[in-house]
C-alpha cells in the first residue's frame, strides 16, 4: 500500500479548515498516525474495522432499536481514525469553557434568586420568563454550593479559519461521556503502542472526578453517603451510558420504580428493606422526574422527589431548571453574561445568532434564508432543524409559517462550515465534518475538564450534520500533552 | 441490594439454567430418536416444554429437524432458546453494573450466537448435535465466568438460588418427559433412553459406578431424583438452594426469610427422607408434580419477601 493510495482521494472542500492537512502537507500532530496508517494494507486496516465492530458487539455497547415487536442491536458507528487535538489548541479550550461554565453557573444562581441581570437590563425579563424550561419551582432554593451545572457536555465547532465556536450548551443531561471512554479503551486494542507514542493524554480520570463531586453534595456529612444514578430503564438509547457510569463508580443504577419518598425523604427499596439515598446523578429530564409537580403521566420519575429536593434532604444532579441557561435563544446572550458577572471578555466566541422574536433581525434571516440554519429554541438531537442551502422552497415556506406562529421558539444562525477530519471509508481516508464535545465537571473546587472529549462526525459526504440520530457517528479525540 | 436487581439476576440465572436444560433435554431426544426401534415421537417433549396445541403439535411431531428448529430458533415459540437467551440478557442487561464485564461479554456472546442467521440451517442441514453442542458450551462458558468472577456477595446468592430452583424443575420435567409417554411404566422405555438422558447429564460414569448391574429402570430415577453427589440431581440441587438461600440470614429481611425458609428446609426434608420404593408406590408422575409444586411455592415466597418492588 503506498502512501499516495490512501490519501489519493483526500479532497478538502474549499474554505474549510481540515484537521489534518495543510496546503497539501499532513500537520505536525497527525504525522505519527498517516506514517502507521501507511504501513498497513488495505486488509489489515479493514480488520481494523471488523475489530472494532466486533469488540462494540461483545461489550454491548450498543442501543436497542424495536421494530415490529424485535429489538435489533445497533453500534454507534465508529470512526477508527482518531481526532487530535494540540495542547495549545486544549489549553485555549479548557480556559474558554472554564470560564463560560462560571459565568452560566452564575447566571443560573441569579435567575433563580435576585434576578440582577433582568433588573440591570442585560437580559430582557419576557427572554426568561417565555422559556418552557424556566421552573419557578426552583426559585430561591439554595442549591448545594450554588452549583447548578455539576456536567456539562460543550459542543464547540470550528471555523473556516480554525477558530473555535461555541455550538450549544448542553447543561441537562448532556449524554455520550461513555463513548468518550469506550472509544479510547477500542483505540488502545486496534492500535497497539501508538498512544504513548504520540503522547496522547488518558480521559480515565472522568468516574473518579464526578464520584468526588458526587461524594462531596452529600446532605449527610458521612464518610460513605448512598448515590445512585437514576435511568430511564433499558430502552433507553442512553442505557449503555447510565450503566457504564454506575460501574465505573462502583454506584447503584436505579430506575424511577426502585425509589420511594417517605417524609421527604427519598429511599431505595431493597431486599432488606429501605436505604436513605443521598445523591442523585439523574439521567431522567426534568419534566418526567417528579409525577406531582411535573408531567403527571410520567412512570420514569419518582413522586415527591421533589419536596425531599427543595428540603435539602437530597442532592439532584444536574439541578432542575437549568434548560433555561443552554435554550437556544439565552444562549445568544451568554457573552453579555460573561462581561456582566465576570468583567471578562468571551475566550470562545459564539455562532452569530439571530432572534426571530426581533422583527428587524427577522427580516433579515427571512430574505437569507438560504444562508441560514434555523432551530427550535427547545429542541436537541438535531430534530426540527432547518437547513437553508439544502431546503426546498415548499419546506422553507413552510418552515416560515411555522416561526410566525410562534417566533420565540425559533432562533437562526448562519451556517458555519464545521471543520474536516480524515474518516477511514472503503480503503482509503475521506474528509468528513466534525464537533467536538468535551465534558466538564464542576464541583465544589471549581471546574475540571477530562482531556478529551467526543468528536461526532458526519459520515455522509457534505453533510454538516453530525448528531447520532441524523446518521452521524463519532471518533477517539485525543489531547496532546507536548 | 436492590429487590429489582435481586429479582433480574435470579430471572438471568433461572433463563440460563433453563436454557442449558432445554438444549440437553433436545440433545437426549435427538440422539435416542436416531437410534429407536420405532419411529420416535416428540409429542412428550412438546407437550411439557411448550404451548403448542395438540393439533399442532401432531403435525411435527415425527419431524426431528422442525422440532429442533422450533425449539431453538423460532421466535414465534415463547419457550425457544433463541427466547429464552434473549430474555437472559435483557435481564443481566439491566443489572450490568451487579455482574462482573466478563459475564456481561459472555452473555452478548452467548445471546449474538443463538441469533447468528445461519443457526437454523446448520439444525437442518448438519448434524444438530454438533450444533447443539456448541451452544452448550457458551452456557458452560457462562458458569465457569460467573463462577470464578462473581463477588460472593448476595447477588451471588440469588444467582444460585435462581440457578438451583430451576435446575430442579428441569431435572424433574426431563425426567417426566419419557415416563409420560411411557404411561409411567418403568420396563417400558428402551435401555438406550437411560443411556443418552445420563450420557447428556454427564451421569453415565457415575451410574455405572455406583450400580453395577446394567441399566434398570429404578436405578436411573435413584439417581436423578435421590443421588447426593450427582450435581443434576433433584436432591442435589434442593441441598444447594437451601445452602444459598441460608446465606441471606444476616441481610435484614427476617419476616421474609423465615417464611421462605420454612418451605425450603419442608421440602429438604421430605426429599432427604424419600426412597426409590417410595417413589415408585407413589408414582412417580405423582412423586415429580408434588416436587414441582412445593418448588414453585418457593418461588411465589421468594416473588413476594424479596422481588416485590412494584
Amino acid at each position: 500500500m503506498q502512501t499516495s493510495e490512501l490519501l489519493n482521494n483526500y479532497d478538502v472542500d474549499a474554505g474549510t479548515w481540515d484537521e489534518m492537512y495543510k496546503d497539501s502537507a499532513v500537520r505536525e500532530q497527525y504525522r505519527a498516525v498517516v506514517d502507521f496508517m501507511q504501513q498497513l494494507s488495505v486488509e489489515e486496516l479493514n480488520k481494523k474495522e471488523e475489530l472494532a465492530r466486533g469488540l462494540f458487539m461483545t461489550q454491548g455497547i450498543t442501543f436497542t432499536v424495536y421494530s415490529s415487536g424485535e429489538g435489533i442491536e445497533k453500534i454507534f458507528p465508529f470512526d477508527i481514525i482518531p481526532r487530535i487535538i494540540t495542547a495549545s489548541e486544549w489549553s485555549y479550550i479548557e480556559e474558554g469553557i472554564k470560564q463560560r461554565l462560571k459565568a452560566l453557573n452564575l447566571f443560573l444562581k441569579d435567575v433563580y434568586n435576585e434576578q440582577f441581570i433582568i433588573k440591570d437590563g442585560v437580559i430582557p425579563a419576557e427572554m426568561i420568563y417565555s422559556c418552557p424550561h424556566y421552573l419557578r419551582e426552583m426559585y430561591k432554593f439554595p442549591v448545594p454550593y450554588d452549583i447548578y451545572v455539576h456536567i456539562a457536555g460543550i459542543d464547540l465547532i470550528r471555523n473556516s479559519d480554525g477558530s473555535f465556536y461555541i455550538l450549544e450548551d448542553n447543561l441537562r443531561t448532556p449524554s455520550g461521556v461513555s463513548y468518550m471512554l469506550e472509544n479510547r479503551e477500542i483505540t488502545k486494542r486496534l492500535f497497539p503502542d501508538l498512544l504513548p507514542k504520540n503522547n496522547v493524554r488518558t480521559v480515565n480520570e472522568y468516574p473518579n472526578i464526578l464520584h468526588k463531586n458526587l461524594v462531596s453534595l452529600s446532605p449527610r456529612q458521612i464518610a460513605n453517603p448512598t448515590i445512585v444514578v437514576l435511568t430511564p430503564g433499558i430502552y433507553n438509547s442512553a442505557y449503555f451510558e447510565h450503566t457504564t457510569l454506575a460501574r465505573m463508580m462502583g454506584v447503584e443504577l436505579v430506575e424511577g420504580r426502585d425509589l420511594v419518598v417517605d417524609n421527604h425523604r427519598v429511599y431505595m427499596k431493597t431486599t432488606a428493606g429501605r436505604q436513605l439515598v443521598d445523591v442523585i446523578y439523574r439521567r431522567v429530564d426534568d419534566d418526567f422526574l417528579d409525577p406531582l409537580i411535573f408531567n403527571p403521566n410520567s412512570m420514569l420519575g419518582v413522586a415527591g422527589i421533589m419536596s425531599a429536593y427543595r428540603k435539602g434532604n437530597v442532592a439532584v444532579v444536574n439541578a432542575l431548571g437549568n434548560g433555561v441557561a443552554d435554550d437556544k435563544a439565552i444562549y445568544a446572550y451568554v457573552p453579555a453574561m460573561i462581561k456582566y458577572y465576570l468583567n471578562e471578555d468571551p475566550l470562545l466566541r459564539n455562532v452569530p445568532t439571530y432572534q426571530l422574536s426581533k422583527p428587524e433581525e427577522k427580516e433579515l434571516v427571512f430574505s437569507n434564508m438560504n444562508k441560514m440554519v434555523i432551530k427550535k429554541t427547545n429542541e436537541s438531537g438535531g430534530y426540527g432543524m432547518l437547513m437553508g442551502h439544502s431546503a426546498s422552497d415548499e419546506e422553507i415556506y413552510n418552515y416560515k409559517q411555522e416561526i410566525l406562529k410562534n417566533p420565540r421558539q425559533f432562533i437562526a444562525q448562519p451556517i458555519i462550515s464545521l471543520s474536516s477530519s480524515p474518516c477511514y471509508m472503503n480503503g482509503k481516508l475521506v474528509p468528513r465534518r466534525v464537533d467536538l464535545r468535551p465534558y466538564a465537571l464542576c464541583g465544589p473546587n471549581g471546574v475540571e475538564i477530562v482531556p478529551g472529549g467526543l468528536t461526532r462526525v458526519a459520515l455522509k459526504k457534505g453533510s454538516l450534520v453530525v448528531n447520532s440520530s441524523q446518521g452521524g457517528g463519532s471518533k477517539d479525540t485525543w489531547v496532546l500533552s507536548v | 441490594m436492590l429487590s429489582r436487581v435481586a429479582d433480574s439476576l435470579y430471572w438471568m440465572s433461572r433463563y440460563l439454567e433453563r436454557a442449558d436444560g432445554i438444549l440437553r433435554m433436545l440433545k437426549i431426544n435427538y440422539a435416542s430418536s436416531q437410534g429407536d426401534l420405532q419411529e420416535f415421537s416428540w409429542k412428550p417433549v412438546l407437550r411439557l416444554f411448550t404451548y403448542m396445541k395438540e393439533e399442532e403439535a401432531n403435525t411435527i411431531a415425527y419431524d426431528s429437524r422442525a422440532v429442533l428448529q422450533y425449539m431453538v430458533t423460532d421466535k414465534e415459540n415463547p419457550n425457544s432458546l433463541v427466547n429464552i437467551v434473549t430474555h437472559a440478557r435483557e435481564n443481566a442487561r439491566a443489572v450490568q453494573d451487579h455482574i462482573t464485564k466478563e459475564v456481561w461479554q459472555c452473555l452478548n456472546d452467548y445471546y449474538h450466537a443463538v441469533r447468528d442467521e445461519r443457526l437454523a440451517h446448520r439444525l437442518h442441514k448438519e448434524d444438530p448435535i454438533s450444533t447443539l453442542d456448541v451452544l452448550i458450551k457458551q452456557g458452560l462458558l457462562y458458569y465457569g465466568t460467573a463462577d470464578i468472577t462473581m463477588a460472593r456477595g448476595e447477588g451471588y446468592a440469588f444467582i444460585n438460588i435462581g440457578k438451583y430452583l430451576e435446575r430442579a424443575l428441569q431435572s424433574a420435567d426431563i425426567l417426566d418427559v419419557k415416563f409420560s409417554d411411557a404411561h409411567f411404566d418403568f420396563s417400558k422405555i428402551h435401555t438406550t433412553y437411560w443411556k443418552y438422558l445420563l450420557l447428556s447429564f454427564s451421569g453415565y460414569e457415575l451410574y455405572l459406578k455406583t450400580y453395577k448391574s446394567g441399566f434398570d429402570a429404578k436405578n436411573v430415577v435413584g439417581q436423578i431424583v435421590l443421588n447426593k453427589d450427582f450435581p443434576r440431581s433433584v436432591i442435589y440441587s434442593i441441598n444447594r438452594l437451601s445452602r444459598y438461600f441460608e446465606r441471606l440470614e444476616n441481610q435484614g429481611n427476617k419476616p421474609g426469610y423465615e417464611t421462605v425458609e420454612f418451605l425450603i428446609g419442608k421440602l429438604k426434608s421430605e426429599i432427604s427422607y424419600t426412597t426409590v420404593d417410595m417413589i415408585e408406590d407413589a408414582g412417580l408422575h405423582n412423586y415429580l408434580i408434588k416436587v414441582k409444586k412445593e418448588l414453585s411455592e418457593v418461588a411465589n415466597a421468594l416473588n413476594k419477601n424479596y422481588f416485590a418492588y412494584s
